[in-house]
């Protein structure tokens, strides 16, 4: 998102100076989340970029929120940090007038009025949101920066979302495959570990360290393992 | 007595010595001059009844609203000063509606009433960065009907901006009568059907008037079946006027 | 009426800063040049500084803003010290407040032009932070952290020296590591100069050590033409 301008001055050569602002930068990293009867696995990478330098290898950017539910972000890292810190302010807020903890459905909704109310200079942020709804089953909602969003049985957004989408398509979805395997929490965990590994080969925007957290009843495990770090 | 009271009638927002605000006591004393109100709180939902006062013979009883739909799962009977519960109920839908868009659920009743209360102290002199709203307090006592996760329930407001959740509540000028008839008649297994013909009973003693399918209204709300972004069915209705004569016939 | 004006690019500037874990707490180094685009214009600015007593910051970027800056900082330490309720300004929470600070100027179109690394004890509990922030807001934690050219130059032997041995690396070798990478800069980054400052946050307090002279080999130069050879 850089832009380039010509110096004025009255030097014989003109070199291309990096001048104008922009508020906007992208710091890359993948993010997934798959929705199963009654759980749910959201996950994503740990390594912030910029450009081709590795800022930090453990910048986390799944947040576990007060209210029970995950949100995955994806996209300028400041814009994630700031709309997560919101939402957990609107969560408490929410608790303090209606007396209930927000459903992971309300937050849904809320989220997308939330980043609609900033149409004219967006958060830069995907998110993907998981958790469990009111019945105890998985759910995973995904959006783009401006608001728009989708109920979904699973998705992948972020720099290797490309990637990993279709991949999850075939393994999470079983098109054209015969044979359904049941989708178990263990069958889940070890899909979102192979995407990630695989996705680590090909995009230099994801690597570092996995962090997953797996929602059940019982409650949210989080864990971590490593990627590749080159 | 105005004698004595008049130096701290002119604040609305003054204290009193003995610690009482004067126009907020007046306003609640205007709700008696109102119409009766009366709702009453079941485990199948909640019955709100009212009764409509006409002045002439030549009004138009359809034209008097006394019972307002706030949303779908909620509804509202008022007693006192008409035009000032527009303010309110207006507030109340555009809150419910406000929730909806923003959390995709039906807001709760409580949290319904707590929004119409917080309109309810904004007059008199403003006060930090609040803006006052109103000159003076409003003369109205509402009974919120509702249904959420937490099942039927009916709150009552009064222009204090207190609200409390009751069983079964009368408001208006027979409300003191109505009230101790309702303490005598309530009880918790109460039916949904039975409660319609308890309001009437309760509103034909303190009514002046005799009463007819013309001359009251009564309102239900029950839980919703459907998923509300689909054809519901339940939540807020008024009953028709062969329903309501129905449950004139059942006064024994 | 004008049109509001915005900085909106810097103009007196520092280089690179590099700052890393060590075994006994954090570590940072900066030259001490403050450039006027490509003229060495102040070459004695210090761009380390000491916030309360337990952080320290390197700052590179727009000296005025970064002024500015520490000008704020002074200002809520006082604050904080005379509420006397007991809290006290730790790194982590020196961190947060630029990164809200420069995130909110950024969402203004008004940025202060500075990328800046924050170091020192992380809070109450103990415990190192070494922290990065930047003119767009952008935060981050690492074991070593380069502004500047230094990302591209510094960053490499930064995370060879430092990765892995957070826990044992000595003062001895830190010290060493940072000097041995701003020499490095001195030689290839054209805004950088061979007076540099190292700060350090320890179980003994915060030290910023004086300007110093870094010792650079030019002998080769002698054989290289257009430096000393003549055919």
């Amino acid at each position: 998102m850089q832009m380039y301008e010509e110096q004025k001055s009255s030097c014989p050569v003109k070199v291309p100076v990096e001048c104008r602002f922009s508020p906007y930068t992208d710091n890359g990293g993948t993010t997934l989340a798959i929705a199963g009867d009654d759980f749910c696995v959201i996950a994503g990478d740990t390594r912030q970029s910029e450009g081709y330098s590795i800022n930090s290898r453990y910048a986390p950017k799944v947040y576990q929120l007060s209210n029970g539910s995950v949100l995955a972000t994806g996209g300028m890292y400041a814009d994630g940090v700031t709309l997560v810190k919101m939402i957990e302010q609107r969560l408490e807020w929410y608790r303090h007038a209606h007396d209930k903890q927000m459903s992971s459905g309300a937050l849904a909704q809320m989220l997308s009025t939330i980043l609609y109310h900033k149409r004219m200079f967006p958060y830069y942020v995907w998110n993907t949101l998981g958790g469990l709804d009111e019945d105890g089953k998985g759910a995973v909602y995904s959006y783009d920066p401006v608001g728009s969003y989708e109920k979904q049985k699973w998705n992948c957004s972020g720099s290797a979302g490309h990637l990993i989408q279709p991949f999850l398509d075939n393994q999470i979805g079983f098109t054209h495959q015969k044979e359904k395997a049941p989708l178990t929490l263990e069958r889940v965990v070890q899909v979102t570990k192979d995407a990630f590994t695989s996705a680590t080969e090909r995009d230099i925007y994801t690597g570092d360290n996995l962090e997953m957290f797996l929602v059940t009843q019982n409650g949210i495990e989080k864990t971590r393992v490593e990627l590749k770090k080159d | 007595m105005f004698l004595t009271r008049s130096e701290y009638d002119r604040g609305v927002n003054t204290f009193s010595p003995e610690g009482r605000l004067f126009q907020v006591e007046y306003a609640i004393e205007a709700i008696k001059l109102g119409s009766t109100a009366v709702g009453i709180q079941t485990s199948q939902g909640v019955v709100l009844a009212v009764e409509k006062r006409a002045t002439s013979t030549l009004l138009e009883p359809s034209s008097i609203e006394k019972i307002l739909e706030i949303d779908a799962h909620l509804g509202c009977a008022m007693s006192g000063l008409t035009a000032d519960s527009r303010t309110m109920i207006d507030h109340a839908r555009v809150e419910a509606q406000n929730h909806w868009f923003t959390y995709n659920e039906r807001i709760k009743v409580e949290s319904v009433t707590q929004a119409v209360c917080d309109l309810a102290l904004r007059f008199g002199e403003s006060a930090n960065s609040e803006e006052a709203l109103m000159s003076r307090p409003f003369g109205v006592a509402l009974l919120i009907a509702g249904i959420d996760e937490k099942g039927p329930q009916l709150f009552h407001t009064d222009p204090s901006g207190t609200f409390m959740r009751y069983d079964a509540k009368a408001i208006g000028s027979g409300s003191e009568g109505a009230q101790s008839e309702l303490q005598e008649q309530y009880h918790k297994s109460l039916t949904l059907e039975e409660a319609k013909v308890l309001s009437l009973k309760v509103l034909k003693q303190v009514m002046e008037e005799k009463l007819s399918s013309t001359n009251v209204q009564i309102a239900v709300v029950v839980p919703i079946t459907d998923d509300f972004t689909n054809k519901k069915k339940g939540g807020f209705s008024f009953l028709t006027e062969a329903e309501c004569q129905a449950v004139i016939d059942q006064l024994a | 009426m004008e049109p509001a004006t915005r900085t909106q690019n810097p103009v007196v500037t520092g280089t690179s800063v590099l700052g890393i874990k060590y075994k006994d707490g954090i570590m940072l180094a900066a030259d001490t040049l403050a450039s006027y685009g490509s003229l060495a214009r102040f070459r004695d600015v210090e761009r380390l500084i000491k916030v309360g007593n337990t952080t320290i910051i390197g700052a590179s970027g727009d000296i005025s803003d970064f002024q500015y800056i520490t000008h704020l900082l002074e200002k809520i330490l006082i604050k904080e010290s005379n509420t006397e309720d007991g809290h006290q300004l730790y790194a982590r929470h020196i961190h947060e407040y630029l990164g809200r600070l420069m995130y909110g100027r950024r969402s203004k179109h008004n940025p202060l032009w500075n990328s800046m690394v924050v170091g020192g004890i992380r809070d109450g509990e103990g415990g190192t932070f070494l922290g990065f922030v930047d003119l767009q807001g952008t935060t981050y934690e690492a074991p070593t952290i380069a502004t500047g050219y230094g990302a591209y130059i510094a960053q490499p032997i930064l995370r060879k020296a430092v990765e892995g041995r957070e826990d044992t690396l000595t003062e001895e070798e830190a010290e060493k590591v940072l000097e041995d990478c701003m020499r490095v800069l001195f030689y290839r980054d054209a805004r950088s100069i061979n007076k540099i400052q190292i700060a350090k946050v320890n179980a003994s307090g915060i030290s910023i050590s004086d300007p110093r002279f870094l010792d650079t080999e030019w002998a080769f130069a002698e054989g290289i033409r257009g430096y000393g050879a003549t055919d």
